[in-house]
Parts: structure tokens; sequence; C-alpha cells
């Protein structure tokens, strides 16, 4: 290849380092032992070699990552034969940076070897979905840019392509905006506690040269009290009590969706952020937004009476008015699906629904003809299941209830419900954390391996490469997914990400043999 | 001037208490004068030869106020004292004296004690004016206590270290002797540091116990003299397994922190790992389907009617019982499967000829091996279902674990036995995660919901239990059965939500203002002693969001 990208051979020395220190040795009764003779026996592998399909048009892994997310390019193939050279094609660095993910997973280690037990090989892939994500929650708690590096390369070993950031909320707002400082100055939870524009060009640029977009979503007009800690004359409602009757959780406040002011400001905020992206994607959010807030705030009222408009003109006014800016400079807006299920507010046509109160509700935003990604929080909220967080409830439990376990996430269908006609309106999908009772102490252990659940079921659809199907009944077995996780889990662990155990080590060298039905 | 003093009185008194202690005093008295420690601080102990490991608890107390940087939780965090710092007296020393004639032993002496007659109570003084602080108590025991109640006390910003509540006049005593934590090291393998990290969480919140449920069927780590082949062939690897010298050093390590370790090695179920090296002696081993024979894969229990499997588990249990100092061992016996001895062909012809039933057969089995731990000097302890299930003479001197439901203590306390509270709707801290069986993609874990810390900390050790048998209950603890952890997610499943049953079992019903103890006042400092755990390394999880932690209250369900 003539004048490889920088970020391609960092790819490469990456694959080549990740490949030499790794330990992992085989999950079997014995380990690596086991294979000890038939490492000994082992013919060696040269070299792999990466070429592009000739005439394609050479561009870096990161613009690549970044291209509007209908056009990526991420298929490949992949051959080892039993001797000699291995070769990895592709149409674009994106497609090689994946084939190389593919290509780390197949070695074990034993005594400094490195050795695989089933060549040849010869894989031909590409994702179902271009859309496979990881939503993250930086305002409930804080996360160093550090944990956020580490967490985006367990997401490109898993051939992920988007970073979902949900960077402030209604606790916080550690973001700094240029021309802004002072929403992070006075909304984080402190100096150390915020990232600042080098930050976010690192995290993005570190993101792009892993294959993955950052999405960045600013969620609006709703959970925003935090924006109120520099800006007072813009926010509803401001940790009014009781705060259950203003908000979905403490404390309350909402952006002054009426004023114009209001309007103005927050256009020039989403003004800002976006000459900080690399996407041609964000969110205006738009999730939980509570009428009695605003029903009750003075300033809107006086507003709305002036106007003679109810809250809900305001409410498609202040969403119209924020997807104009992002319309303006060509960014696909995303906006949660309540925004449009229950408040049916007028979006554009090329709007992106996040579907996220219940799996149910993609199919209402099929109707409608517009796109969507799944989150659903019946199959993919992280967070679930850890209890209630709010204070003096002894026997509250996550609202969410229960825990949603690996299995559960992996059975998820993105076309249940859907028309075949509709089949094209799903982008993808994205396990969310929110972060209430998360921080960088737990971040690795409720997020890995269960997201690598959302990789699979994106990445790869409906269809084993053996052909039968992903969601039959047994495949969630100790002979099907469940060993590969395993295996995953513990390469994951080998490479510092504190994934947690899904069972014990007795099961995980024994496939099936801790099948509720073994 | 005299307006100007009362203005100042004024303010303070509308200042309301701010301390972070976990687990609160009993007796607790604070002012609202500010104290910082001077470079020069230093911690002496009036105790003629005072023991090693005494020595070492004031190194670490003085480590600990240096190295810790936990900025108090307010909106403003330390920056919110500066000017107060400012102006603060200096503490420039905390004395540790004994009670006249109390004896001077090692705190490891003290901590491993029959638990009746250990003494862990102490007082603690500090002056507002900048003269000495003392702690004074009956035992060693008792001033590693109190330290790690001085320890609380502090925080820190910009190089100092200060507390805001001097005067402080406590005087503390455990409400219960047992305040455990129990980690099993079988289904997945803990390393000695995680285990010793645990260990110095454990001794920052008073707690007393550590309950090693070391083996199980997945493994045997547990390296024992005279019967090496069970953890050669029966752990994970010889990595991950415990030698003599790793039990010593936990042993030691817990001692030094005031903690007694209670070893369990579970029989006759839970024991198909020893099919590895005896295969002779476990009856339905591996036998398929599991759910027929067994709680969970893999099947495989003690063939207990044999008397040669009997003789060979009283022995290694007694070989075991050498490795550990405490008064206390576990026999384990819960969920003794019937129908893996129904199908067991030597069982059943042991049977008949001895013409035994199940029950004389489990009795005789039980009897051996209790013996052979009284005779080793040992205090028996076994899971509940050995009094409330089976029909086994046991020794009164037992304690029962009760962990199926705290429905049960009642039931234990009507046989008169001791009672540890383990019930697995308050204090299992594994429940809620989901089911770890395989192709089950539905499943939710058996004993769901999630335990909450405000669930763990409404727990009553006395009801349904009249006040005439409440001496039987001795305390109670948390515990981590982990399927589905390993050291990747130890400090996260665990803390801060271990300390939730450690202040239930130290505290006692009441506050030391007097009023009931309550999941509203204890947030806030339950906050500040999760924050003190990372500043020593644990990975204690976050209970809300910052913005909570830093306003108690506003985040209650009800303001």
């Amino acid at each position: 290849m003539h004048s490889t990208p920088q970020d391609l051979l960092d790819a490469v020395a990456r694959s080549e380092s990740g490949l030499k220190s790794d330990s992992f040795e085989r999950l079997v009764v014995g380990r690596g032992s086991a294979d000890s003779t038939a490492v000994h026996r082992a013919l060696s592998l040269d070299a792999l070699v990466l070429s592009l399909d000739s005439g394609r048009l050479i561009r870096s892994v990161a613009d690549e990552a970044t291209v509007s997310i209908a056009s990526r390019s991420e298929s490949y193939t992949l051959s080892i034969p039993a001797r000699g050279q291995a070769r990895l094609v592709a149409n674009s660095t994106l497609g090689l940076f994946r084939g190389l993910a593919t290509f780390e997973q197949l070695w074990y280690t034993l005594d400094g070897d490195k050795y695989l037990l089933n060549a040849p090989i010869e894989i031909a892939d590409e994702p179902a979905f271009p859309y496979r994500s990881f939503s993250l929650d930086t305002a409930r708690n804080f996360y160093p840019v550090d944990d956020i590096l580490r967490t985006l390369d367990a997401m490109s070993w898993v051939k992920m392509s988007v970073l979902y950031w949900h960077v402030a909320d209604s606790q916080s707002f550690p973001l700094e905006v240029p021309g802004f400082p002072e929403l992070a100055a006075k909304g984080a939870y402190s100096k150390e506690e915020m990232y600042s524009v080098n930050d976010v060009e690192l995290i993005i640029q570190y993101a792009n040269t892993r294959g993955i977009d950052v999405v960045m979503e600013l969620d609006t007009p709703g959970h925003t009290t935090a924006v109120g800690f520099a800006h007072p004359e813009h926010v509803a409602c401001a940790g009014k009590s009781p705060w259950a009757k203003y908000a979905n959780e403490p404390p309350a406040g909402q952006l002054r969706i009426a004023s114009n002011a209001t309007v103005e400001f927050v256009k020039r905020v989403f003004q800002s952020v976006l000459t900080m992206m690399t996407s041609t994607m964000m969110s205006t959010g738009g999730d939980e937004v509570n009428l009695p807030c605003w029903e009750e705030d003075e300033e809107t009222i006086d507003v709305l009476n002036k106007r003679n408009i109810a809250i809900g003109e305001a409410l498609n006014e202040f969403v119209v008015a924020i997807q104009g800016v992002l319309k303006a400079n060509k960014i696909t807006p995303f906006i949660k699906g309540d925004m449009i299920l229950t408040h049916n507010v007028p979006v554009t046509n090329d709007t992106v629904a996040v579907v996220w109160q219940s799996s149910a509700d993609a199919a209402g935003i099929a109707e409608r003809g517009l796109r969507f990604i799944h989150q659903p929080s019946n199959y993919f909220y992280l967070d679930c299941g850890a209890g209630d967080w709010v204070g003096n409830n002894i026997l509250g439990n996550s609202w969410c209830d229960p825990f949603k376990t690996w299995q559960r996430a992996y059975s998820f269908d993105p076309y249940a419900n859907l028309t075949e006609a509709q089949f094209p309106l799903v982008l993808g999908g994205q396990m969310p954390l929110w972060s209430e009772q998360s921080s960088s102490e737990n971040l690795d252990s409720i997020v890995w391996p269960r997201l690598a659940v959302a990789a699979e079921v994106f990445w790869t659809g409906g269809t084993l490469p053996d052909g039968t199907s992903r969601l039959a009944n047994n495949v969630t077995g100790g002979r099907a997914a469940f060993s590969r996780l395993n295996e995953l889990r513990y390469r994951l662990v080998d490479r510092g990400v504190k994934a947690i155990a899904l069972q014990p080590k007795w099961c995980v060298l024994r496939p099936g043999e801790c099948d509720v039905d073994a | 001037m005299g307006g100007y003093l009362f203005s100042v009185f004024v303010l303070f008194a509308w200042v309301p208490h701010i301390y972070g202690l976990w687990p609160i005093p009993r007796s607790l008295e604070t002012g609202s004068v500010a104290l910082k420690l001077a470079n020069s601080f230093r911690i002496t102990a009036n105790v003629p030869h005072p023991p090693s490991d005494l020595s070492d608890a004031i190194s670490r107390t003085v480590g600990h106020l240096r190295t810790d940087k936990f900025e108090r939780l307010v909106v403003g965090r330390g920056s919110a004292d500066s000017e107060t710092i400012q102006h603060a007296r200096e503490l420039k020393s905390l004395t540790l004296a004994l009670a006249p004639g109390s004896p001077v032993r090692s705190i490891s002496d003290e901590a491993i004690l029959p638990i009746e007659s250990r003494s862990e109570e102490y007082t603690l003084h500090i002056p507002s004016d900048g003269s000495a602080a003392s702690i004074e108590a009956n035992s060693t025991l008792g001033l590693l206590r109190g330290l790690t109640t001085f320890e609380q006390l502090w925080y820190f910003f910009d190089g100092q270290v200060y507390t805001l509540e001097a005067p402080v006049s406590i005087t503390d005593s455990p409400a219960y002797p047992y305040r455990g934590l129990m980690l099993d090291t079988s289904r997945n393998f803990f390393p000695v540091t995680d285990i010793k990290r645990t260990l110095d969480a454990m001794s920052l919140a008073k707690m007393s116990q550590f309950h090693w449920h070391a083996t199980d069927s997945q493994s045997f780590p547990l390296v024992i003299p005279g019967f090496t082949e069970v953890a050669a062939k029966g752990a994970y690897s010889s990595l991950m397994s415990y030698s003599s010298k790793d039990i010593q050093d936990i042993v030691s390590y817990a001692g030094a922190r005031g903690i007694d370790v209670l070893v369990e090695i579970d029989t006759p179920g839970h024991t198909a790992a020893i099919t590895e090296s005896h295969p002779e002696h476990i009856a339905c081993s591996h036998a398929s389907p599991w759910s027929q024979v067994a709680g969970e894969p893999p099947a495989g229990q003690l063939r207990f009617a044999s008397s040669a499997t009997a003789n060979f588990t009283a022995n290694l249990l007694t070989a075991a019982a050498k490795l550990f100092p405490s008064k206390f061992f576990s026999t384990g016996g819960d969920e003794v499967n019937t129908e893996c001895y129904a199908n067991d062909s030597q069982t059943q012809s042991i049977l008949q000829s001895t013409g035994q039933t199940f029950e004389q057969a489990l009795s005789g089995f039980m009897q051996t091996t209790q013996g052979a731990l009284e005779k080793a000097g040992k205090t028996p302890v076994v899971w509940e279902e050995m009094v409330l299930e089976h029909n086994v003479t046991l020794s009164n001197e037992t304690v029962v674990m009760v962990w199926i439901s705290s429905q049960h203590a009642a039931a234990v306390a009507a046989k008169n036995f001791r009672i540890v509270h383990g019930p697995s709707d308050f204090f299992y801290l594994d429940c809620g995660a989901g089911e770890w069986l395989g192709n089950d993609v539905s499943g939710n874990s058996w004993c769901d919901p999630f335990k909450s810390w405000q669930k763990s900390y409404t727990f009553d050790p006395l009801a349904n239990i009249t006040p005439e048998q409440s001496h039987l209950v001795l305390g109670g603890q948390q515990l981590l059965w982990t399927e589905q952890s390993d050291p990747s997610n130890l400090d996260s499943i665990v803390w801060p939500r271990a300390a939730s049953s450690a202040e239930v079992f130290w505290t006692g019903a009441t506050l030391p203002d007097g009023s009931p103890r309550n999941v509203k006042s204890a947030l806030a400092r339950l906050h500040d002693f999760r924050f003190r755990l990372i500043q020593r390394g644990v990975s204690a999880i976050a209970l809300q969001p910052l913005w909570c932690a830093l306003r108690p209250g506003l985040c209650d369900g009800d303001s």
C-alpha cells in the first residue's frame, strides 16, 4: 500500500504488541498445557499481509470511521493458510482495522508461543448494522479520560463503531464548551472533574483511530439543571421540591423553552459543541420532559400567555430551532423516542430516533418512517437491577429491574415487530450505562463483558456463519455464544479491563456443563 | 463584643453534626471547634512493652492520616473549610493507654479469644484546646477499634488534616461481637492480596470475623498438610491455591487488624472438587442432569454413610483446624441433596447392611466430624439445615448460621443454639445479577432482587427473638458467593454495602442521640466511608450521583 495512513500503521503496531504481550491461555481443562504437543509440532506463520482492494481511495481509519453512517465500509476477508503468509484484504483502512481485531482473537499463548489450532481459516466478514454503540453518562458521576480511553480500546476489540457520549445532565455539566467556559466552570463537580477542549479532542481522536465515531449528546430541554449553575436565567424549576413532582430524579430543572433568550443561548451552545466534533451525527436528547416544571414557572407562563400558545407549541419550536442548527451544519440529528411518541414534536426527515423506554416502541417509530437505533431499557440497560439509589427508600428497587443479563440482551431481535420494508430504518443499537450508581470504581465490571453482547447482536445479525439462527433457542448455551463470550472476558482481563466473571471457572473450562439443562 | 460572641454561638448551634463515623459509636459527643494535626503529630502508646502489632497499627494510622486525601463531602469540598482551617488550633499528639490492671496481649491474641470474652470497648477524647487526645481501653483490641474511629474524624485540604468537631468524647463498644463478612474462594479464586485489601476495609469498619468459605464443589484451593493431593488436583491450578504460608499470612494479617478467621470446609455437600483426588469418597460425582442431584453444577457429595469417608473427612478437618488459630471452625452442612445418595449404590448398600436410616447415618457422620473438631479445641459452626432440616445430634456449643431466610432465626433460637445472621433476603451480596447458568435466556438471580445497602441496614437482629433468647444472637454478616464474582469485581460488589451490617451489629438499634438507627441519616456517613475506602485503594462503588453525596437529604425519595 502506498502512503499508508499513520493510524493504520499504529493499529498494526498495536496488534503486534498486543499479540506479544497477551498471556491468555486457552479455556480448557489443563489450560494451555493441554495443547503443548500440538504447539510443539505446529508449523509457523511467517506474516500477515494487509492490502486494500485495488483502486480504492486510501484514507485514514479515523476518516473512514466518521464518514456518514450509511456509507461506511467495514468489510474484510482474512485468510490464514496452514503455512506461509496470512492475508487480510478490505475496501477501506477501516475494514483492515476490523480484520486486525479478528486476527488478534484467533491466538492463544503457551510458554511464550502464540498458536491456533484451526488453520486453515477463511473469513469473509461485514457488519449487519453500521451503528454498534455504547452510551456513557459522564454527568451523574464523572469518569477520568483514562477510563474512557480504556473503554474505547475494549470497544474496538469487539468492532464497535460508535461512542454515544451523554456528556451532561442535571447533576453536572463536565464539558468545556468554547465560548461558554462558565458552563463547566460552575456546572462540573470540580475543575478536576471536567473534560477540557483538549480532553475532548484526545478522546475523539483516540476513538476515531480505533474505528469509533463519537456522537455527542447534549440532552435538552430536560436533564439540564446543571446549566443553571452558570445560567440560572435559562432553567425553570431548578432544585424545586418535591423533586418527584418536577423531574424523574433529583435535582429538578429544565431549560426555559418558551424564552427566546434561552433558545438563542442553546443554539449557540450547540453551534459551539459542533466545532469540537468529527462526527456527522449529534443528539439533542429530549427524554423525560416534565410539564408541571414549566406549568408552574412564572417566566414560562408569562411568555406563553403573551404569545397565546400552549407549552406543546413552545416545545415544538424549541426542537425545530435546535435541529435547525444541526441541519445548517449538515449534521444528522438524533432525538429520544419519547419526543416523537409522547410529545409528537415535528422532526426533520433525516432524524434518527433513540428508542429507549421499551423495545415495543420501535414499531411506532418505524411507522413514522424514521430511522432509529435500539436502546431498549428492557434489554440493554447496563445499570438496571442495582437497587434504588434514592435516599430514605428502604424497599426501593431499580426502576428497570431485573438486571439485564448477557443472555437477555443477546436474545434481542432488531427486527422484531417490523415489516421487511421497515428493516432499512434500523441503524443498529447501543447499550447505555446511566451512572447514578457507577463511577470509575465499577465502570469495567458493570460494562464488561455484557457490552460485547450488543456488539455481536448488531455485527453478526440474525444468522451464525453455519447458517443457523443466532436467535435459536439454544444459542446462549455453553456450546455456542457462552463459551465465546467467556473467552472474550478472559481476553479483556488479560488486557487490563476488569470484566466480571460470568460463571465459576469450573464452568468456563467445561462449555455446556453448567447449562440449566445439562 | 458580647454580641459578637453571642452570634458566633448561635451560628455554631445551627451547624448540623457533620461526622462521618462508620459504624457510629454507641455514645458520642462532639463540639464545633476546628482542630488540625500538627506537622509533628504523633501517637504514643503508654503501654508497657507494647506488642508489635499495636505499634504497627499505630504506624498505619499515622500513615493513613498523612496519605488520605479525602476532602469533606460538601459543596465546594475542602475549600469550603479553608478559612476555618487557617485559624484552627493544632493537635500535637494522641496517647493510647490500657486501663489499670488490663493484661497486655497482642491485638491478634485478643481478636481470637472466645467470642464471648473479647474486649473491644474504648473511650476516645479529643479536647478542643489542642492538648493531647487520648484513647483508653481494656485491651489492645479496644485500642485498635479506637484508632479506626480516630482515623475517620479527619479531612484533608491543601496539605492540612483537620476536624471541625472538637471537642470529641466517645464511649464505644459493640452491640454484638460477631460482625463478619463471608467470602467464597471456591467458585472463583481470589489472590491473597485481594483478601488482604478486603481485611483492611473490614478493619476500618470494625468488623471482627472473616468467614472464609474456602472450598466447594467447583474447586478446593486450600492446601492442607497431609492432604495436599486434594488441592493439588482440586484447585483450579497450583497458582490458584492457598499454601500453608498463604493461610498463615492471611490469618496473621487479619489478627493484627482485629479480625478472627473462621474457616469453613463445607461438608458433606458442596464437595465435588474432592472427587478429583478421592473419587472413592464422592457420590453422584458430576452426575447429569446436575439439577436432579445438586443445587448447582457440578454434582458431588461426600459418601457420609461410609466410615472410611467419615474418617477421611474428620482427619482432613483436624489437619485443617491446625492451620487456623480461631476457636471457630465451620463444617458447613448446607443443601445436602438426598437424591444424590438415593442413586448411589455404595451409600444404599451401606445403609442396608447397617440398617441405618439416611438421617441416622448423617448424624453419625456429624458426630465423627464435630467430635474431631472438639478434640482440636474448636467450637463447631454449621449452616441452619443441620439444625432445622436434619435430625442430627450437635453439641450445645454449636453456632448456627441462618442463611435461607431471616424468618428462620426464631426456629434456631427455639432450639437454644447460638446464631449468626446471614439471611439471603437481607445480606447476600451476590443477589440480583441474573442467572449464571447457561442456556437460560430469561433466568434471574434466585435471590432477586439486589440487596441494597438500605435493605441490609434495616435488618433487625432480634426480630421474632424473645428477650430470653437474645443472648443467643452473636451477630451477623453479609456474604459473597462468587459464581459471578472474582478479583475483577470483588471491591465493587462488596463495598460499601458490607459496611451496612458492620453498623447494624456494632451500633445496635439506637443512635448515640437516642433515636432509632435509620437509613435517612446513615446515607451521608456511608458516603463518607465509601470515599475513605477509595482513598485506601478499595474500589467501592458510588451509591448516588456526586451531586447527591454533596447535599445530604436532597436526593431522598421524599425530599
